[in-house]
């Protein structure tokens, strides 16, 4: 700790601190604009210019002087700082002047109006008339992809977005080019960036400079209704808020969560909204004739009762989807069991996950935090940087670290850091759980393993016996660290944790989805699972939000909500319980989904026992405890490793399989948005990436 | 004046031939092993007590800079850095030791990097210098066969140096920007600290030279540190090369006493001021970065780095540029303004904003189509960059348009009088819209 | 009756009746467009002292809407051209559509659609989400 004194006030800072940090911490406020907690310091921007007594005769920039730097006074007194002294305004008045006199005057039609970095700071620390009578800088927009717009003049060449792409995303696609006043931001040859996490530039803009390409013109920041909510585009349950305006959702923008997503988000995550208002369910349908007609409620209802009346009890099943949240799979279960029918199951994907193995043998144990402490990481048969890539943002964060070792059984990918290749299937993991393999060592030297086990190697047939060895292998360091569990789970879908959580599989005799889908049952109840093909047998009862497999299957349609339209819990990969909140109303006839459910419980004589959504979520709370425990990870009872062994059997040959094909592709919402259909096709190199 | 028998680059003008045979006449390489036998501590002893000031432009004590490398190595290497990247407008020195001395350079990178622990030096020549580069790179081959540096050189100190060439730029004559650019980087300032002697190339203890410095030094150590302190006046002591241009009958390279008046400097080699005394307008002693002087104060000002940094200016690089009564002073200025807007780096705001912000103003202040009160305003503009960039190059960009102000300000007037009082298609702009 | 009285106490609804009174005595009859407006002058093309030129004037047809005279005989009314049109020889251009009265205030004048004094009813507020339909 190093004593400072910053505008009279002496406060104690860790001597590794900045001076930006230091002045923060005295509680003076600092201007910046290239300095990002998150990222290197670039000290270029001169904004945060601040007076250091006894040092050089001239401001000193506060961003990247250390606290350990500065000289203290000839007897040892503390270093002395001021932030609002003459020279410092002085400063920060010109350096404002120079960053205003290329920028374009167009904060009426710029996107950034209204949160921009610079609107406010001129407004704080600027002088209110310009002597600049020349001619402004142009200069041209640049093609940087299809997510990302840019306004080139506008820019004030802070960096952010070089330092973020090329630190955090782990592509070097964005730079500078020219020099001085001619310095500009680009991806060199205009190409399209490939990073799936591009669209975090538009946050770290500071001025309008990058803006939201398919958010452009569309809504001011100041008239949209601001929802705070977790994301269901992958199982890590990114922290959001939704901005919508009347029930349209106009954006998703990250929330700071340091345990899950820091602060940003996947371009998924952030430009699915397109796909909320498109191919959406509106009103109930009934096939008539081999022919879907609109029909109401009470209609779909009625002809859902006349099938599961005339249906034996073993003869209904029920599959949840990726998207469910925990409310409407709980009111799920209760139904199947009033109905008195074993076969339910929340696996779409067939992953061989199960919860009498205990909690911990699906989760991803070492928490998101907890990777920063990895020392080796085993990638097995997954591929983070489509399944979670925010997640992979942070395994890159701790490879940047230094320190790290990156090793992988599966398909090989670019993850954005050093890997190296093990094999491509089960035997490796084999040689590797035996101790045969060379790795074996390097596992068992580690102090704080993690063994990643994606879904590419848990949904097949030998996935049991795979997750054996995977154990095995994540058990095998000679002395880990105190409460070290280094077997993480990388999960897939965001309903799938909460299903297992619920015990979503078939009982003692029941039927697993995929035994359902080829006709096991005479009515299927697909609850937003549109990941799975349905074979001609079951009467299928779809219900969900958008015209998609499931839809297009169905023999009845129920409207549901999306997950921007209700209320709901969802609990992540790490076992993390967080809630989802309403920023709008489901369109049209479509209704929260745990209330189609009630009401359909009630036709069909099984009534539910609950009314509100709060009584429902007392009877679950009842039920599963540590639900009610928002935001925190309930431990888990350990893995039953012998029974798990015991279930294992014998390994396949077959390599592994990347769990997700089309990243951008995942999920019904996904498939409804035009802006992740031209994400799509750009990765996969159907149309060219470049501008024109 | 400097006696013959003083002069350090005794081939300065390539009258003798640069190789090693001539150069072993001359007295380079001569008991470099026996000064090497000294010690580290000697050595930087020595070139304190010579009182060498860094020859780049800053005047940094070369000896204290060496003596900033930390003694044991923490594991990192060491390394040596030449800056000869030397783009100064009005500056020629360097071209002149690597083209016809390099091996004075050579000899004083293997002490230079003796006295610091380095096992390596790095030559960044600048980019528009191919031949210099070329004639850098045969001395060095020479020196490598004579195994006068090496893995395994005669003087027992493994020691490789390597000749990288520059792409051009101005900044990277700025050290950290050097650094980078050596790193394969874009050659853009670091901020300091951390600095070179702590986190240099690579990461590692390095320090960076001027090619004058380091060639000066095996001349000091073999005549002694009080010799070179000898010469000169004190606090500048020693020799400098000076490199006269402009408005003098004969403009040349020369190797003088700090500390001469430049009366004398003018007289003695250049053969005065073209058209006699009476015709000096201004002289910019130090490179085309520090404050014009006007003549009354400069004529018999002593050259060297105090009596200059008193007269409100520096010696710099000593690259006199001398300006008579013809010259245009404010399109003179103007003309420097576009360089460095030309080549700011862009990395820091007030010098990429307020280069091409001064250069326009210069611009229209020489044709006189501007208002007086953008005078002050040009001033305030510059004291606005100056000191509130990186690296010095936004200081560098200020000082000769405050030279300018301060010293010919009714100048600029008589400009903007003489442009209003003639009728123009395009009126002076009276504000900006 | 009603129509007398209006006569008296309006002058929207035709000419006043001291403007009829003033034709009787003063007015010249010069001729009739084609929506029925008649117009006059003073007797014998008197230059008015207060106005430098002839008195010129119109009694509509109906009501009095100063957008109804057509542009021919707007110019005469506006002394652009000294003889009435007809025998002027105007002849409207090829391009000139038939002339309307400004439709402003009355139930021919232009909505923007959406208006909610559309005859039309309103689509229902849907846009904000684009529905699904079976078989698309």
């Amino acid at each position: 700790m190093a004593k400072i004194i910053v505008d009279g006030t002496e406060i104690d800072v860790p001597a590794e601190f900045t001076l930006l940090q230091a002045c923060e911490a005295a509680g003076a406020e600092v201007p910046r604009f290239c300095f990002h907690e998150r990222l290197s310091i670039a000290g270029n921007c001169r904004m945060c210019l601040v007076e250091v007594k006894g040092g050089p005769p001239k401001p000193t920039a506060s961003c990247a002087m250390s606290v350990r730097d500065l000289r203290p006074g000839p007897n040892g007194e503390p270093p002395v700082v001021l932030t609002t002294s003459p020279m410092v305004k002085k400063a920060r008045e010109g350096v404002m002047e120079f960053l205003l006199i290329n920028h374009p005057l167009d904060c009426p039609i710029c996107d950034q109006g209204g949160e921009c970095d610079l609107q406010d700071q001129a407004m704080a620390y600027g002088v209110d008339t310009s002597r600049f009578a020349e001619n402004k800088r142009a200069v041209e927009d640049k093609y940087i992809g299809p997510l990302v717009k840019t306004q080139m003049n506008r820019c004030i060449q802070c960096t952010r977005c070089v330092r973020f792409t090329t630190e955090v995303a782990g592509i070097a696609e964005l730079g500078a080019i020219g020099r001085g006043e001619d310095m500009e931001i680009t991806t060199y040859l205009e190409k399209a960036m490939s990073s799936e996490m591009q669209g975090n530039v538009i946050d770290l803009c500071p001025v309008g400079a990058l803006t939201s390409k398919p958010y452009a013109f569309k809504a001011r920041p100041w008239e949209l209704s601001k929802t705070e909510s977790v994301d269901v585009m992958d199982a890590l349950g990114s922290a959001i808020r939704v901005d919508a305006r009347g029930r349209e959702v106009m954006r998703i923008l990250p929330r700071l969560n340091e345990a899950v997503n820091e602060e940003w988000i996947s371009d998924k995550t952030r430009f699915i909204w397109d796909g909320l208002r498109s191919q959406r369910l509106d009103r109930p349908y009934i096939r008539e004739k081999g022919k879907l007609r609109p029909a109401s409620w009470g209609e779909a209802f009625a002809a859902i009762a006349a099938r599961v009346k005339a249906a034996k009890p073993e003869g209904i099943g029920a599959i949840a989807g990726d998207l469910a949240s925990v409310e409407e799979m709980f009111a799920l279960k209760l139904l199947m069991e009033g109905l008195g029918s074993k076969n339910i199951d929340g696996r779409q994907d067939g992953t061989v996950l199960h919860p009498k193995f205990g909690r911990a043998s699906y989760l991803f144990n070492a928490t998101v935090q907890g990777i920063e402490d990895a020392d080796v990481i085993l990638l097995v048969g997954s591929n983070p940087r489509k399944e979670a890539s925010v997640l992979n943002a942070r395994i890159r964060k701790r490879w940047r670290a230094g320190g790290l070792t990156v090793a992988r059984i599966g398909e090989p990918a670019d993850l954005t850091y050093a890997v190296t290749d093990l094999g491509a299937g089960p035997e490796t993991l084999a040689e590797l759980a035996s101790g045969k393999h060379s790795f074996a060592a390097t596992i068992a030297k580690a102090k704080r393993p993690l063994v990643i086990v994606g879904q590419g190697a848990l949904t097949r047939a030998d996935g049991l016996a795979v997750f054996a060895l995977a154990a095995k292998v994540a058990s095998s360091a000679a002395e880990p660290a105190e409460g070290w569990n280094g077997l993480s789970v990388l999960h897939t879908a965001a309903a799938r944790v909460g299903a297992l959580d619920l015990g979503l599989v078939p009982g003692e005799g029941g039927l697993d989805a995929k035994a359902m889908a080829a006709g096991g049952v005479e009515v299927l109840f697909l609850m937003g699972a549109d990941e799975i093909e349905v074979g001609p047998g079951p009467f299928v009862v779809y219900q969900g939000t958008h015209g998609d497999k499931g839809a297009h299957r169905a023999d009845v349609i129920l409207p549901g909500a999306a997950y921007t339209e209700k209320s709901g819990l969802y609990v992540n990969t790490e076992g993390r319980v967080q809630l989802g909140n309403r920023a709008g109303f489901p369109p049209g006839e479509a209704r929260e989904d745990w209330a189609i459910l009630r009401a359909l419980s009630d036709v069909l004589g099984r009534k539910l026992p609950f009314d509100s959504l709060s009584d429902l979520r007392k009877g679950l709370f009842a039920a599963h405890p540590h639900m009610a425990g928002i935001d925190a990870i309930a431990a888990g009872s350990a893995v039953d490793a012998a029974a798990l062994a015991k279930a294992g059997g014998a390994i396949d040959k077959a390599p592994f399989r990347d769990a997700i094909g089309d990243l951008y592709l995942t999920n019904p919402i996904a498939r409804a948005s035009a802006v992740m259909a031209d994400c799509s096709a750009i990765a996969s190199g159907r149309v060219p990436a470049a501008a024109e | 004046m400097l006696q013959d028998r003083d002069r350090i680059f005794t081939n300065l003008y390539g009258r003798h031939t640069p190789g090693l045979t001539g150069a072993l006449k001359r007295g380079a390489w001569d008991g470099t092993k026996f000064l090497l036998e000294k010690g580290r501590d000697w050595i930087i002893e020595e070139m304190k007590k010579s009182g060498l000031r860094g020859r780049g432009g800053a005047g940094f004590p070369t000896g204290l800079k060496w003596s900033f490398m930390p003694k044991q190595s923490d594991g990192r290497p060491h390394y040596l850095v030449v800056n000869a990247d030397e783009s100064e407008p009005g500056t020629c020195k360097d071209r002149e030791i690597m083209r016809n001395d390099p091996h004075l350079l050579i000899e004083g990178c293997l002490i230079a990097s003796f006295a610091m622990g380095a096992h390596a030096c790095y030559i960044y020549v600048r980019g528009e210098y191919i031949a210099e580069r070329e004639a850098l790179q045969r001395a060095v081959d020479e020196a490598y066969e004579a195994k006068l540096v090496g893995k395994d050189n005669v003087h027992g100190w493994p020691f490789d140096i390597y000749v990288h060439h520059g792409a051009g730029a101005y900044i990277c004559g700025e050290e950290t920007a050097l650094i980078e650019s050596l790193e394969g980087k874009k050659g853009q300032p670091r901020l300091k600290p951390p600095f070179p002697a702590n986190m240099g190339l690579y990461g590692c203890p390095t320090t960076v030279n001027n090619v004058e410095s380091i060639a000066v030094a095996g001349t000091i150590l073999r005549r002694g540190g009080g010799w070179f302190a000898g010469l000169g006046r004190p606090n500048n002591t020693g020799t400098k090369l000076f490199c006269v241009s402009g408005h003098v009958n004969n403009p040349c390279n020369v190797e003088e006493e700090l500390g001469l008046t430049f009366r004398e400097l003018i007289d003695r080699h250049c053969g005065g001021i073209r058209g006699g005394w009476d015709n000096l307008l201004a002289v910019i002693p130090g490179g085309s970065s520090v404050p014009m002087v006007p003549a009354d104060q400069i004529a018999d000002a002593h050259m060297d780095f105090d009596t200059l940094r008193g007269l409100g200016s520096g010696l710099g690089t000593a690259a006199v540029i001398v300006m008579d009564k013809s010259t245009d002073i404010i399109r003179a200025i103007a003309r420097i303004s576009y360089f460095y807007k030309h080549e700011s780096c862009g990395q820091c705001t007030p010098c990429r904003e307020g280069t091409g912000w001064m250069w326009r103003v210069m611009n229209r202040m020489a044709e006189g189509r501007a208002q007086k009160r953008e005078i002050d305003m040009l001033l305030e503009v510059t004291k606005q960059v100056e000191g509130h960039t990186i690296c010095a190059l936004g200081d560098a960009a200020a000082w000769p348009i405050q030279g300018l102000i301060r010293h010919f300000r009714p100048e600029i007037e008589k400009r903007i009088d003489q442009y209003s009082a003639n009728p123009h298609s395009e009126p002076v702009r009276v504000a900006a819209e | 009756m009603k129509d007398t009285l209006l006569r008296i106490f309006t002058w929207w609804n035709g000419a006043t009746i001291g403007t009829l009174w003033h034709t009787r005595r003063n007015g010249e009859f010069v001729g009739e467009d084609e929506f029925g407006n008649r117009y006059y002058r003073t007797k014998g093309g008197k230059v008015d002292p207060a106005l430098g030129v002839v008195r010129r004037w119109v009694i509509y047809n109906g009501e009095a809407e100063a957008s109804k005279i057509p542009p021919g005989w707007y110019g005469w009314m506006h002394h652009k051209f000294d003889e009435p049109p007809q025998s002027e020889g105007y002849v409207p251009r090829e391009w000139e559509k038939p002339h309307r009265p400004n439709p402003t205030g009355t139930a021919g004048a232009y909505r923007p659609k959406g208006s909610i004094l559309n005859a039309d009813t309103r689509r229902e507020a849907t846009g904000d989400y684009q529905a699904w339909t079976p078989g698309s």
